[in-house]
């Protein structure tokens, strides 16, 4: 294998603890070339402590992290001449200007003469975070999402193969969120950049990642397409005047019953109206409502987090209140 | 470039300026200090007015040695031990040590770029602190030779009488000696900054230990103990202005002084090359 035919980040079964509390169990996750990875899950669940872990900051106890095929934290600095991180929250030099960041963070290294970042690509950076009219303020006068930009900006000299970004959309107006969507489709598409990134906006997660995983307690629990996250929520609500009746004869003829809310259950999987009707007929009731259900991203992400949940504590995965 | 970036940010910080400006204090204090013992304590026996050529005992040059004295004991390693904090501590507590260790430079050289700025910060400090302590005792004191007498500051155990040229040299040769022995306590602040991921727990870690260990070195129930702390060899720089030059016994204390530096210059990057950045 080539070193140019190495996948930008390839981590397997990284387990990390800090003390006694075991913060990632058996990770693994790969971001192939040019390709966007999204990286969601609740506060706590670990994203941070896994970029940390890709960026080398934090050694795991067990597992590997390749960047490009080479370790991060024996190999850095090879390792960081194509990868560059934007870590949450935005650390920054107070007393550097803008420009004065780019430039000298751009030409950290051992860099020759013609890799060195100009005022032009310094210019170029700040202009695509929208940032250039403010090029010779000093950080410490910037708003919490101008920081943010910043450090995405600091992070595009000079332009890496791999992007890792923890939050990139925290602390930014709607606009500058369409903004950066576009910013990083561009990177992808015209720079073929990699990125893996880790948010709590969904839509965005939904709108720009080619794949995502998602995390909980330390644990992938979903790994693929969002569309696939979305299929596998995909199920059938049905109405009924007896909903503890109706449950009891679907899982007599072993349907899965997701949730129950109200006179409601969502059942997994494909169930014709013919059918339900004659399953719930037969025992006596009234099916008044059959409707299938394809959830948004955001309704399938719940519901897998709290599948997950029930099945860490043994439960059936009925749950009886609405969210 | 790394080394440009901390000079900047060095520059930015405005420590250099502030640095000055309570040496500054310091030494105006240090004046007061003076002029009020000469006035009340010795009952006119010292002179404290200006004379181009100051006969008495207490001249410009006694008080740049008694000043810088008492600020190489109090004052510069309390900067020491703050550009220690600020370097390391500081830079994890704001996340912005993972600036540097995401880019492509190694651990090694973030660490010792950052040691190599503290101590050139730190061997200007005592470069201006000399210059502040003679330009206001020669311009506000007086001029003269330079006469010590066993007192309780323990400077000499006979007189010593240096005519002004070669005081003013022996005050030249005190600034890289007084430096030298400086890094120690410099990097013994390095070495808690990089235990502690905030910069007042690490200045104040440092600070403490210093003042802890200089007081043991000086308490004679600790005597055993002396060869083993760098506080007891770190005034070996007064030497430069006894009549004859110990040179060997100061080659001695300044290598000692050396060893500890290196000790704990080793120790800490150990710590900074294996922790983690949480």
């Amino acid at each position: 294998m080539t070193a140019s035919s190495f996948p930008p980040v390839q981590i397997s079964g990284i387990t990390h603890r800090f003390g006694g509390r075991r913060a990632l169990t058996e990770v693994d996750l790969e971001v192939t070339a040019g390709r966007i990875v999204g990286l969601v899950g609740p506060n706590g669940s670990g994203k941070t402590t896994l970029l940390k872990v890709t960026a080398g900051l934090l050694q795991p106890w067990s597992g590997s992290v390749r960047l490009f095929g080479s370790d991060p934290q024996r190999d850095r600095v090879a390792v960081m001449e194509r990868a560059r991180f934007a870590l949450a929250p935005p650390p920054l030099f107070e007393a550097l200007t803008a420009r004065e960041h780019l430039h000298h963070l751009g030409n950290l290294g051992n860099l020759g003469r013609a890799a060195r970042v100009g005022r032009r690509e310094v210019e170029r950076a700040l202009d695509t975070v929208e940032l250039l009219h403010r090029a010779d303020d000093r950080v410490g006068t910037f708003s919490f999402g101008m920081r943010q930009r910043l450090t995405l900006a600091q992070a595009l000299v000079p332009m890496p193969d791999l992007l890792v970004l923890d939050e990139p959309t925290d602390g930014l107006d709607p606009l500058a969120i369409l903004e950066l969507r576009a910013v990083l489709k561009g990177l992808r598409d015209e720079h073929g950049v990699s990125i893996l990134l880790s948010s709590h906006l969904l839509i965005e997660i939904d709108e720009l990642v080619d794949r995502m995983a998602v995390l909980a307690e330390g644990r992938v629990i979903f790994e693929g397409a969002p569309m696939e996250l979305r299929a596998e929520g995909r199920g059938v609500e049905v109405r009924v005047d007896d909903v503890e009746r109706a449950r009891r004869i679907f899982e007599a003829h072993g349907i899965v019953v997701r949730t129950v809310v109200d006179d409601a259950l969502m059942l997994e999987g494909e169930l014709d109206l013919e059918g339900a009707r004659t399953l719930l007929r037969n025992a006596g009731l009234d099916l008044r409502a059959f409707h299938t259900v394809q959830p948004s991203l955001e309704r399938a992400l719940i519901d897998r987090l709290r599948r997950h949940r029930a099945e860490d504590a043994g439960d059936d995965g009925v749950v009886g209140a609405a969210p | 470039m790394i080394a440009r970036l901390e000079l900047l940010r060095l520059w930015r910080s405005r420590r250099p300026v502030l640095a000055a400006g309570a040496l500054a204090f310091f030494v105006g204090l240090m004046l007061l200090g003076f002029y009020t013992y000469a006035q009340t304590e010795t009952s006119g026996a010292a002179e404290f007015e200006y004379t181009v050529e100051n006969p008495s005992y207490f001249n410009g040059l006694t008080f740049a040695l008694y000043a810088f004295y008492f600020g190489f004991l109090l004052v510069l390693p309390i900067f020491g031990a703050t550009e220690g904090g600020a370097q390391i501590a500081s830079d994890t507590a704001r996340g912005t040590m993972n600036l540097y260790l995401t880019r492509p430079v190694t651990r090694a050289r973030v660490f010792f770029t950052k040691v190599a700025v503290a101590a050139g910060f730190m061997t200007l400090l005592v470069g201006l602190f000399l210059s502040f302590a003679l330009l206001i005792g020669l311009l506000l004191i007086g001029w003269g030779d330079l006469d010590l007498y066993p007192g309780v500051l323990q400077m000499t155990d006979r007189h010593q009488h240096l005519d002004q040229t070669e005081a003013l040299w022996r005050f030249a040769f005190a600034w890289p000696a007084a430096s030298l022995a400086l890094l120690a306590p410099l990097t013994l602040s390095f070495l808690v900054s990089t235990w502690t991921r905030n910069a007042v727990n690490a200045v104040g870690a440092a600070v403490a230990l210093y003042l802890i260990l200089y007081v043991i070195a000086e308490i004679h129930l600790f005597e055993d103990l002396r060869p083993w702390l760098f506080t007891s060899y770190m005034s070996y720089w007064r030497a430069l202005f006894q009549e004859e030059i110990d040179v060997a016994a100061m080659l001695r204390d300044a290598a000692s002084v050396t060893g500890f530096t290196v000790l704990f210059l080793a120790l800490a990057f150990r710590r900074f090359r294996r922790r983690e950045e949480r």
